[in-house]
């Protein structure tokens, strides 16, 4: 692959501390296009070793109108299925600028390890200082350790070291949309997570026509309507959670985008500032960033205030655990004060609580945004539709919260920006087809 | 003529880091751009925008603008941003009829071109 790709795979073994580099065929792009097309035939190449697969679009990364996607695809050890989970915030074009398309981990290390990943190195670097640390702290030290403030990590926290169900992995600091468990997975490998820093470059087959391309299909984005709406109070009211969205609003400190998605979907909480606080807290630690109204709805059905709730899900960010099922469980235990449900969150179980059987993350509403799809109101039709929208966006490296309000981010221009920028010629049956073994 | 950049409409999506290293790469790359967006204080929210002109250093934060001359005392603002002193300096894309990249790619119209009398 010459073009929007760095042409490697990375595969990295644990249990023998090797790694080793494969060229990414551009062969197999025109088959599997990219993304979870591509993890998934990764996942199935190597299933007898069970690995875990991340990877990144053709389009993540580029001036396509929301390119921040790369996907973690393993098999959950919840529902024993193949699950994508979607990489965002600045995490997913970091790993793709790292000089590896796709990055392949097998086997189990005998000690805690993690992956560091930097223009096209990858080390297997001990993880013996990091082990029995939270989240937050893991990102702090390998931020410090390395030298650079804007590594991206995918990391868990001590839920996955102790390989509980309500593991995630969590995104720098905050949490993710793993609700299979892959925490768990990291932590069975003795992966304590992946570090991540590119300043690789893409070519383009042909950039004056991709950069064209896209600004035209920016113009059309920006004219929808999602104008003038941002953060998860706007998405909590277009998808009829009132209540919850002036629930939190009064603790909105500001909203912001993962890599170049026009809709500011992430929306930053001060608990320990002043929310209109508009200059450089003194508090290191002063909220959290919600990165979707998944998890929230749970923490207000404990019956718990806003600011314990929001604290409750900040400490959930800490351990690398799920809030919802921490909710769910917590709920069922009887544990009703917020210090009860974070003194046991070692012990909270799933008790058969697998709420998700899609292959795909429901950080994303299930329902259009703000937006008129034509979908109609017949719940399988939109689930069909939500289905092949998230199959869009990680075939293609697309944000998928914003593939859920922007009709105009159609199919046909991510096989044109394609088209253009790496003289791949992919057809709407091949991506049919794809889409349909994606979704099951 | 300038770049002028509301640090309260930016949402940090790096659009304009990414369409300037395009400016100056023809691909695109993140390293050369002369505007980036200034993250580093993840935990607390903290960001903006830096540009680096030919004589100074535009620091667009929430609490305003702060322009800083290069060479001068304290000119170039903090850690974060050393590296942008070895950047080029901001041409408003010469060379391209549609004007600068950034004003283009920023999808909440944070980045404009202002004309001075």
């Amino acid at each position: 692959m010459e073009y929007l790709s760095s042409g490697k795979i990375l595969i990295v073994d644990l249990a023998s501390s090797e790694t080793r580099e494969e060229e990414l065929e551009e062969e197999l792009i025109s088959r599997k296009i990219g993304g979870a097309g591509v993890t998934t035939h990764l996942y199935n190449l190597y299933k007898s070793h069970d690995p875990i697969v991340v990877g990144s679009g053709l389009l993540t990364g580029t001036l396509f109108p929301a390119s921040d996607l790369s996907i973690l695809t393993a098999k959950s050890p919840v529902t024993g299925t193949l699950c994508h989970c979607p990489v965002t915030l600045k995490a997913g074009i970091e790993f793709k600028y790292c000089g590896f398309d796709y990055l392949v981990v097998l086997g189990t290390s005998a000690k805690p390890v993690f992956l560091w990943i930097h223009d096209g190195v990858a080390d297997i670097s001990s993880a013996e200082e990091a082990w029995g640390k939270d989240v937050w702290q893991t990102t702090d030290l390998w931020r410090k350790d390395m030298g650079d403030d804007l590594i991206q990590t995918l990391v868990i926290g001590k839920a996955g070291e102790m390989r509980s169900d309500l593991a995630q992995v969590s995104v720098n600091y905050w949490g993710s949309g793993d609700v299979w468990g892959f925490g768990r997975l990291f932590g069975e490998r003795r992966l304590k997570g992946i570090a991540m820093r590119g300043m690789g470059l893409l070519e383009i087959a042909n950039p004056e026509g991709f950069v064209e391309s896209s600004k035209k299909l920016l113009s059309a984005v920006k004219t929808g309507a999602w104008k003038g709406k941002a953060g998860l109070v706007d998405i909590l009211s277009s998808i009829g959670e009132k209540d919850e969205a002036d629930w939190i609003a009064p603790l909105v400190h500001r909203n912001s985008s993962s890599y170049n998605v026009p809709y500011a979907g992430n929306t930053f909480l001060y608990l320990d500032e002043d929310p209109s606080l508009l200059k450089e807290p003194q508090g290191a630690e002063p909220g959290l960033l919600l990165t979707s109204p998944y998890g929230l709805l749970a923490a207000k059905a404990l019956g718990l205030s806003a600011s314990d709730s929001l604290r409750l899900m900040r400490s959930c960010c800490r351990y690398g655990v799920d809030p919802e099922m921490v909710a769910l469980a917590a709920f069922r235990d009887g544990k009703k004060t917020r210090e009860e449900i974070e003194g046991s969150f070692g012990l909270l179980e799933r008790k058969g609580d697998i709420p998700w059987k899609q292959p795909f993350s429901p950080m994303c509403p299930q329902k259009p945004m703000f937006a008129d799809f034509s979908v109609g109101g017949d719940p399988k039709q939109i689930e069909k539709w939500w289905l092949r929208r998230q199959a869009l966006a990680y075939v293609f490296g697309v944000d998928p919260l914003f593939a859920g309000m922007s009709p105009e981010l159609t199919a046909e221009s991510m096989i044109e920006a394609v088209r253009i920028g790496s003289g791949i010629d992919i057809s709407e049956d091949a991506l049919d087809g794809l889409i349909g073994e994606l979704c099951g | 003529m300038g770049i002028r950049v509301n640090a309260l409409m930016c949402t940090g999506c790096m659009a304009c880091e990414m369409a300037c290293g395009y400016h100056r790469d023809d691909a695109f790359a993140l390293l050369s751009a002369c505007i980036v967006t200034y993250r580093t204080r993840e935990k607390k929210d903290y960001f903006g925008v830096l540009l680096k002109e030919e004589e100074s250093l535009v620091i667009a934060r929430p609490e305003g603008l702060e322009v800083r001359r290069i060479g001068e005392a304290g000119g170039g603002g903090d850690s974060s941003a050393k590296p942008m002193l070895l950047r080029e300096s901001c041409d408003l894309c010469a060379g391209m009829d549609t004007g600068p990249m950034c004003v283009q790619f920023c999808p909440v119209d944070a980045i404009t071109l202002e004309f001075s009398n």
